[in-house]
């Protein structure tokens, strides 16, 4: 067996903070290889080595978007966002400008098996939409629950920062952060641009 | 097996009949006529190559590279045959002067007050491609609108006349569903039939909807409904119903290039667009099913239908291509001719090709009431892991709002649970990773500062993405003359065909309609326990596609795929284009077939009532050309009988 090339290790140690997806999870997509060249392709070579550079720096710990430069963070964004769709997003719009201003800013998906390949699927439980199928009538069965934070964590090897056993709390302020897509107003919406969720409309506010 | 040629091949060509469109009514009447005997020749203006098994997986490769993974995305754009996509609209700010708020490039030129939402693709199979594969009945008071509620336009057959079609339908395409709920729903009178198929299990999404069963729900319009979950009959491949055809049974029908594969639905979750193992029927099925009496060919772009003397149809005149996508080449024109010409094109293309033709339009009906179901998305997230994205698209639904009382208010509405969380709503779950993230920066370009990494990422995408819920309301949009597709000269397709202009709105009676149902989504929400995440509103000033207002409400509809009313179907020629076999009245052998008939569409999805009446109208084509060869024989005998010495 062809063993796995430095570089492409490396990177997948490093990915794991981001992702919340454990070495062995990473390896499995078989994809390790095609990320790094695209994240490198898109955010030019020497570029993305400083990125990863900063990022050794906080190896085996949790990464907080506050941690990373804005730049740095949109890099981290996009690299995590290529591992859990297999498609690499429209960047805002200052970094773009700071990396690649001669490209097209848009989204796009790497190949038909990086699609197969994302681990947004995971988080759930359930399969790339198209591929993958779980066989006649499984959609029936009740839907295991996703692992904990803590699990994750630990199952990542991640040092904790919070304290253990309070786990609903730290819940439920992660849930207070999230932000959840908004209406695709026009079919030809890539992913990454769709609008944020916005709170219900209430009596008496402006049209 | 249906025989292969190329449009040139077929050139000068002489069949019993020429039918125009390999998609399922075409395919349909190609496979009942050839099995009676008769010579068949099918042009097909889009591409093959998913007959075969590796064109086929090329397709299903396409969807999977596309980033919006659209009802088109398993198919390349083809110039010289082009499809309307849904990718072709934007919408675009008010300005105030009358513009309509959206564009439109593309296939379609778009004039109407709101956008007509709906595609077709034009490829070997048609829209039974990339459809669903929902195949309701549609309800005996469906057919009579006009009499009994006072809208719309009534059919001249019933629902008791179309039972035994149905059931022939039902095998051609292999459905799958619970006999028992669909009787008690009133769409199926027959006591002793069966299905060919148990119903597609339901999902774990219908069965946390089931635990209000009982509760009562009032829409916009006052209309109130106790409601109960009910499974939804699939062109979809289930277990084997043994009972089936006085206990004859039923083998499954599995993928078209690859023997013994497809015969069981395993969960792809992508039958829009594309079903990886052809699990869902394709009209693929019935061409290799189909004896060599049929011939095929495609990239044969039919331009226009051929007079004869008096009011008969000669033939049709056809332009190939060679190559394919965007590199297709324009080839030379060809005309066959045929005893019987009938057009299978689809609702929008049919109008097309009759307008430009100059054919059957005594009444001036060709290209009027064209319909959809405008359909209204209501989004939530449940109180638990519901498992979404797994199975068929849907599954059940509650069909309590689409009969009865209150249809002379406001248009009924059928409600599809949906099995595939916040997709068509919000591009989930791609665009929750986005949002999760917080990549792609804020409105002023730069860089967010809150977002989500590493285990906090994964969890919070894991618990929310597991409860999307998503309701699609399907409307009925009554025949309204005033929703319309022309043509025009200076406006053609790259073949030089005239390309559909579409004049198209939701009037009165639907938009009623839409409102009821986005209220009976609200207290469907209420009663789940779900928080409702439903939102039309406009976007930075921008109201999205497809956005009206309803007393101050916003709203918005989606398109369903399921154009019909373009060459309607009735009694009497002068408000009329075609009888109830789908004969035009002008033309004693042209046929125009499928959903553009139907002078009404209820709330079931329309292509189970077109396959019942493709199957009507092979009856009626088979007498047509048996008594023309009749005439044929007493013609040659009186002449034999003239030149004896
Ligand atoms: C996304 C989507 C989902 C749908 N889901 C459902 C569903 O669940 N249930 C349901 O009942 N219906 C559904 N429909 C509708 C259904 O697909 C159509 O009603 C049905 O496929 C129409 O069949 P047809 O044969 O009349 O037309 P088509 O399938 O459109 O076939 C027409 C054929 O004619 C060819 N053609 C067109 N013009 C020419 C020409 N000039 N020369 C030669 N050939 C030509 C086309 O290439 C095509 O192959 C859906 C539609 C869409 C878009
Ligand atoms: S759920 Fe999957 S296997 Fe079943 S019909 Fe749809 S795409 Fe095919």
């Amino acid at each position: 067996m062809a063993s796995i090339p430095a570089d492409v290790q490396k990177f997948i140690e490093q990915c794991v903070a981001l992702t919340g997806f454990c070495e062995f999870d990473l390896h499995a997509t078989g994809m390790g290889q095609t990320y790094l060249e695209t994240a490198r392709d898109q955010v030019g070579s020497a570029r993305f080595e400083e990125f990863l550079k900063t990022l050794a720096q906080r190896e085996g710990t949790l990464v907080k978007p506050k941690d990373l430069d804005s730049t740095d963070r949109e890099i981290a964004r996009a690299v995590v966002y290529l591992w859990y769709t297999g498609a690499w997003p429209r960047l805002a719009e200052t970094a773009h400008t700071e990396l690649r201003p001669n490209e097209t800013n848009t989204e796009f998906v790497v190949s038909a098996g990086s699609y197969v390949e994302g681990l947004v699927w995971h988080t759930f439980n359930g399969h790339p939409v198209g591929a993958r199928p779980p066989g006649f009538g499984t959609w029936s069965v009740r839907p295991a629950e996703p692992p904990s934070i803590c699990q994750i964590t630990k199952e990542c090897g991640l040092s904790q920062k919070h304290e253990e056993g309070h786990s609903d709390g730290v819940e439920a302020a992660v849930l207070a952060r999230l932000r959840h897509p908004g209406p695709l107003t026009a079919r030809h919406v890539p992913p990454s641009v769709v609008p944020a969720a916005r709170a219900p409309r209430q009596e008496g506010d402006p049209r | 097996m249906t025989v292969e040629r190329t449009g040139e091949q077929v050139h000068q060509g002489r069949y019993d009949a020429v039918i125009v469109g390999a998609g399922w009514s075409g395919s349909l009447l190609a496979k009942n006529l050839s099995e009676r005997g008769w010579t068949v020749l099918l042009l097909e203006a889009g591409e093959g190559g998913t007959q075969t098994w590796d064109g086929y997986l090329e397709s299903v490769a396409t969807f999977r590279s596309a980033v919006a993974k659209v009802p088109n995305s398993a198919y390349h754009r083809n110039v010289l045959a082009p499809s309307p996509d849904v990718l072709d609209l934007s919408p675009r700010p008010s300005t105030g002067n009358g513009t309509p708020p959206y564009t439109a490039h593309g296939y379609f030129v778009q004039n109407g007050a709101h956008p007509y939402r709906t595609d077709y693709v034009r490829a070997l199979g048609g829209a039974g491609m990339h459809w669903l594969g929902a195949v309701p009945r549609m309800h005996p008071e469906d057919f009579a609108t006009k009499t009994r509620f006072g809208y719309g336009r009534d059919w001249p057959i019933t629902a008791a006349d179309l039972q035994p079609f149905y059931a022939a339908a039902e095998r051609e395409l292999g459905v799958a569903g619970n006999t028992k709920e669909q009787r008690e729903l009133g769409v199926i009178t027959d006591h002793d039939y069966v299905y060919p198929m148990h119903e597609v299990p339901t999902s774990h999404i219908d069965e946390h909807c089931r635990k209000i069963d009982g509760a009562t729900i009032t829409d916009g319009m006052g209309v109130e409904r106790e409601l109960r979950v009910t499974g939804l009959p699939q062109a979809r491949n289930s277990t084997p119903n043994p009972g089936y055809d006085s206990k004859k049974g039923y083998r499954p029908k599995g993928a078209v290039g690859l023997p013994n594969y497809g015969e069981r639905c395993v969960g792809n979750a992508s039958c829009v667009p594309i079903c990886p193992v052809q699990a869902k029927s394709s009209p693929l099925r019935l061409q290799h099913a189909s004896n060599d009496k049929v011939t095929l060919a495609t990239r044969s772009v039919v331009t226009r239908v051929l007079s004869a003397r008096g009011k008969r149809v000669d033939g049709v005149e056809y332009r190939t291509y060679t190559g394919s996508g965007t590199k297709a080449k324009a080839g030379a024109h060809h005309r066959v001719k045929a005893d019987i010409v009938i057009l299978a094109g689809h609702a929008i293309e049919n109008a097309r090709l009759l307008l430009h033709s100059g054919l059957a339009n005594s009444s001036t009906q060709v290209g009027k009431n064209l319909m959809d179901h405008p359909t209204t998305l209501a989004w939530a997230l449940a109180d638990s892991q519901v498992g979404p994205y797994r199975g068929p698209g849907h599954t059940s639904g509650w069909e309590e709002f689409r009969f009865g009382k209150g249809r002379e208010k406001r248009s009924p509405f059928r409600i599809e649970i949906s099995n595939w969380g916040w997709s068509w709503s919000t591009g989930a779950p791609m665009s929750n990773v986005a949002q999760a993230l917080g990549v792609g920066g804020g409105k002023n370009g730069r860089v967010k500062d809150e977002g989500l990494f590493g285990p906090e990422l994964r969890w919070a995408l894991g618990d929310t993405i597991g409860r999307q819920l998503q309701l699609q309301i399907a409307v009925e949009q009554p025949a309204d003359p005033r929703n319309r597709v022309t043509i025009a000269p200076d406006r053609t397709d790259a073949m030089g065909n005239p390309r559909p202009i579409i004049t198209y709105d939701l009037h009165d009676h639907v938009r009623k309609g839409v409102y009821a149902a986005y209220i009976a989504s609200k207290g469907i929400f209420k009663e789940l326990g779900a928080k409702e995440m439903t939102d039309h509103r406009p976007v930075d000033g921008v109201p999205p596609l497809g956005h009206f207002l309803y007393d101050g409400t916003d709203l918005t509809y989606q398109g369903a795929g399921h154009g019909a009313g373009t060459h309607i179907m009735g009694e009497r020629p002068e408000d009329s284009v075609v009888d109830s076999y789908q004969k035009t009245h002008d033309h004693p052998n042209l046929y125009a077939v499928g959903c553009g008939s139907m002078p009404s569409i209820g709330t079931s999805n329309p292509t189970l009532t077109m396959a019942a009446l493709a199957l009507r109208s092979a009856e009626r084509i088979h007498q047509d050309l048996l008594a023309l060869r009749r005439k044929a024989t007493v013609g040659a005998g009186l002449k034999a009988a003239k030149e004896k010495p």
